[in-house]
């Protein structure tokens, strides 16, 4: 059976805390860019920590909520890459192949959720903080497209090593970067074909919705809404 | 004034042999803004397109708000050579080459914008079909994909239109020069000698021309607007971007005709080709542009407002009457409010006339571009990730550079090319304006051709 | 080569002359082919000028349109089929989308055959050498003979100037 690899982001655990973003940071070499370039809008969160203040003072609220890469089964931004730099595997995730993309930006104006970043400069890694690049990961240069790929690096190392052993994999024998680092197990990753998994049971939880759903791009990751 | 043959020729020769100095500065000051371009060009490839205004979710900006805008301008000899070449329009007749020389130089300069814009330019060649070992291939479900086989095709349709009633002109001019000059422009004529055969085939050629390139012309605008349209940004994924971009195209065309029209005419004392008429008729189409345009534009804020959907009012309210107002009241201004009484008053309806409401509308039709991309980037669905724009130098000098390229190959094809067709107003000199025949000599037989129409002379100025 | 014609005023001297020298083309033994007719613009409605109306363009042209339709079918779903990649849950040949790049190489495939016809159809490019006069851009017409018959020049010329030439030339060799 092949895998269809989900998340789960259940809105009542998260606190805002952003473990997420560096844990990301750090998984996939993702440069941080500065404090000038960000503030003009390009800084590179694969995964970002949107922030929605409801009400006034003295009972102002917060609301927290991840927004990644949802891998849309009907992904908006897959048929518009004039080079097949975007495209859909057979197990359901929405890949960027960072050699094939020649920076047009056309996927990110057309992804409604945001999600994709661009690499407007050549990435740079202070020293010593080169040492710390992760090697099952390609470095991107100028002009190239990016986004969460649910650490493909991981689950292709997980499919090898189950292989390997010639056996199945296990509901949570590996994760995602997020996922592991979420202190309040807020994220959750997993296979959508396997009903014992977690995300299954998860995602069929009565409080799922998906984000921005009715515009029919068929995400695969699920929120579970706030019960408060 | 009723002229021979003898002074067409000359009149319209007279540029391919001399300039003054004032053409000579014109030049100039467009060869430098063409290498401030080069240069910021070289900026953005040595330091990445960082360099740019464009952030996280406004990735298009000023850059494709140009290309947009330069195809745009190319509908200008499409309509008037093609269309009105169907219609059996004679007016058209001094008009139609510098029409179609804008067409060709403003897609050239539409395509390049796109080879300009990408994060990688030196793998723009990756757009083109072509066999290698690596896998690489163009995805034809892309709009972009569409956009380069449109403007491939477009380019060489235009260009081929541009080119072949050029060719008994370059015969002309070898024939009147000597040494290096006569080399090169009987390379150009390629051996044309006006026997009966060759102008037969010819003028057949021009008609499936003609026939051709206006619906090529229209599909190359309707894939550029379908860019947009295709994806789901509010405001963008709208049925009416075909229509409306064709519409536009066309509009801001003709005024950009107009303005080459009345800058040549100043500048190569044209003024006995150039005439009132030929203003006042394509003020008369300006006008019916203008008419379009503000209903396509209406058409499409009513059905936004009415329909009231979140993203999309967000977006509306934007131009309307907050960030972008200005900008939208100005193209409102540009587009409908100057032009409307200049070119539907008869009175007004001067060269002059005509030429201020063309270079209001070419402003309007620029800022319009801009409105229709921005703003939706700029307000998207998720209210976190909206986002603002600001150009750079390196953006403003690319635009000003592909004014200036503009310019300048306008400028040099005035000097090697006669910018009115030569043997069409000799044509137009006919007595029977290449129509009907009637006259005793055997072998002189009436022809079922179509009369085409009174004189340029004959029409009232 | 070399060529003996006359200068006319109008196209209904020219085509006097081009009777006339019809006629006499057997008694002054050349070939009727050998006339030649230069004019700086195109002259409709006179048979000198209409005898070379044709249809078949407009043929080639469409054959061209099918040829680049067909090219762009093949270009599109071939390779479309050849490596089948995923895009959007669209299918793999979508033929809403194959249609435009169709259409497109339809366009270019009858611009590009028109542009054929036309060079091969005015023998373009003309290597062979320009036969030309000044005045032809003046608004006259040249009517002559290529390789006029040696042993009678002065009558051809009598001929020329009695359609009403208002002068003859002999062109010696033609330039490039």
């Amino acid at each position: 059976m092949p895998h269809k690899w989900a998340m789960v982001v259940d809105l009542d655990r998260c606190t805002g805390c952003e473990a997420c973003v560096v844990a990301c940071h750090a998984e996939n070499n993702i440069p941080t860019v500065g404090e000038d370039q960000a503030a003009r809008g390009r800084a590179m969160h694969w995964i970002r920590v949107e922030r929605y203040w409801e009400g006034d003072f003295p009972n102002p609220r917060v609301r927290f909520q991840p927004v990644l890469c949802q891998q849309c089964d009907d992904a908006p931004c897959e048929p518009v890459c004039p080079t097949y730099a975007s495209y859909h595997t057979s197990e359901g995730l929405n890949q960027q192949a960072y050699n094939r993309c020649i920076g047009t930006r056309f996927c990110a104006n057309a992804c409604p959720y945001n999600v994709r970043v661009f690499n407007f400069f050549d990435p740079k890694w202070d020293k010593p903080l080169h040492l710390q690049l992760n090697p099952d990961v390609s470095l991107r240069s100028v002009g190239i497209m990016e986004k969460c790929n649910f650490c493909a690096q991981r689950i292709k190392s997980a499919e090898i090593q189950a292989e390997a052993e010639t056996r199945e994999m296990k509901d949570g024998e590996f994760t995602t970067a997020c996922a592991q680092s979420c202190a309040s197990e807020a994220l959750v990753f997993g296979d959508l074909n396997d009903p014992q998994s977690k995300v299954s049971r998860l995602a069929s939880s009565n409080r799922s919705t998906k984000l921005l759903g009715e515009l029919g791009t068929k995400p695969n990751v699920t929120y579970l809404q706030r019960g408060t | 004034m009723q002229r021979t043959a003898e002074q067409i020729e000359k009149d319209l020769l007279r540029p391919i042999f001399r300039s003054s100095p004032r053409y000579w500065i014109a030049v100039g000051i467009s060869s430098s803004l063409v290498l401030a371009g080069v240069y910021a060009f070289g900026y953005q490839l040595y330091n990445g397109i960082g360099v740019w205004g464009i952030n996280s979710p406004v990735f298009w900006a000023l850059d494709i708000t140009n290309f947009v805008f330069w195809i745009g301008i190319s509908h200008a000899g499409t309509l008037i050579s093609a269309i009105l070449r169907l219609c059996n329009a004679t007016w058209r007749r001094p008009v139609t080459r510098c029409a179609e020389a804008i067409t060709v130089f403003s897609i050239i300069i539409g395509g390049l914008v796109p080879l300009c814009h990408i994060g990688r330019p030196w793998l723009a060649y990756w757009m083109i079909p072509y066999p290698n070992q690596r896998c690489i291939w163009p995805n034809f479900r892309s709009p972009l994909a569409w956009d380069f086989f449109a403007i491939s095709t477009y380019l060489t349709g235009s260009t081929t239109f541009l080119y072949l009633p050029t060719i008994p002109d370059f015969a002309a001019i070898r024939d009147a020069s000597k040494g290096l000059r006569k080399r090169i422009y009987s390379m150009l004529a390629l051996g044309w000698q006006g026997t009966p055969r060759q102008w037969q085939r010819l003028e057949i050629a021009m008609h499936i021309m003609a026939i051709a390139i206006v619906p090529v012309a229209v599909s190359v605008h309707t894939i550029v607007s379908w860019d947009f349209s295709m994806t789901l940004v509010p405001m963008w994924h709208s049925s009416i971007f075909g229509p409306y971009f064709v519409i536009g195209a066309i509009f801001s065309g003709i005024a950009a005709l107009i303005l080459a029209m009345a800058l040549l005419r100043r500048f190569l004392h044209l003024e006995e080709y150039l005439k009132p008429v030929h203003f006042n008729n394509l003020g008369k189409l300006l006008l019916t542009m203008s008419l379009l345009w503000f209903y396509f534009t209406f058409a499409e804020r009513l059905t936004t407002w009415y329909g009231n959907t979140p993203a999309e009012m967000t977006v509306f309210w934007e131009t309307i009457n907050q960030h972008f107002a200005p900008m939208f009241w100005i193209m409102v201004l540009c587009n409908f409010v100057i032009p409307l009484p200049l070119l539907a008053i008869k009175k007004l309806r001067t060269i002059i006339g005509t030429a201020i409401a063309s270079g209001a509308i070419v402003v309007g039709m620029w800022i319009e571009r801009f409105l229709i991309i921005v703003p939706s980037l700029d307000h998207k669905f998720l209210s976190y990730s909206q986002g603002s724009y600001r150009p750079t130098w390196v953006e403003d000098t690319l635009m000003a550079a592909s004014f200036g390229m503009m310019a300048l190959l306008y400028l040099l094809f005035a000097k090697f090319v006669p910018m009115i067709s030569i043997w069409e107003m000799k044509v137009g000199l006919q007595p029977h304006g290449g129509g009907i025949v009637t006259t005793e000599v055997p072998g002189a037989k009436r022809h079922g051709l179509v009369l085409e129409g009174p004189l340029p002379t004959d029409v009232e100025e | 080569m070399k060529v003996l014609y006359g200068l006319y005023s109008d196209p209904e001297t020219a085509q006097v002359a081009v009777n006339a020298l019809n006629e006499a083309a057997s008694e002054l033994k050349f070939d009727p082919r050998q006339i030649v007719i230069v004019s700086g613009e195109p002259h409709e409605g006179y048979e000198f000028a209409d005898s070379h109306l044709t249809s078949l363009p407009y043929r080639w042209a469409v054959l061209g349109g099918a040829i680049g339709a067909l090219s762009g079918f093949l270009l599109t779903t071939l390779s479309q089929r050849a490596y089948p990649i995923v895009t959007g849950g669209m299918p793999i040949t979508p033929p809403w989308t194959n249609g435009i790049i169709i259409y497109e190489l339809t366009m270019l495939g009858a611009i590009l055959m028109t542009l054929i016809v036309l060079l091969c159809g005015a023998r373009l490019p003309n290597f062979k050498g320009v036969i030309t006069d000044p005045e032809i851009w003046m608004g006259k017409i040249l009517v002559g003979v290529i390789d006029p018959p040696k042993d009678s020049p002065s009558e051809l010329e009598k001929c020329l100037l009695e359609a009403g030439a208002t002068e003859v030339k002999q062109l010696n060799s033609t330039s490039r």
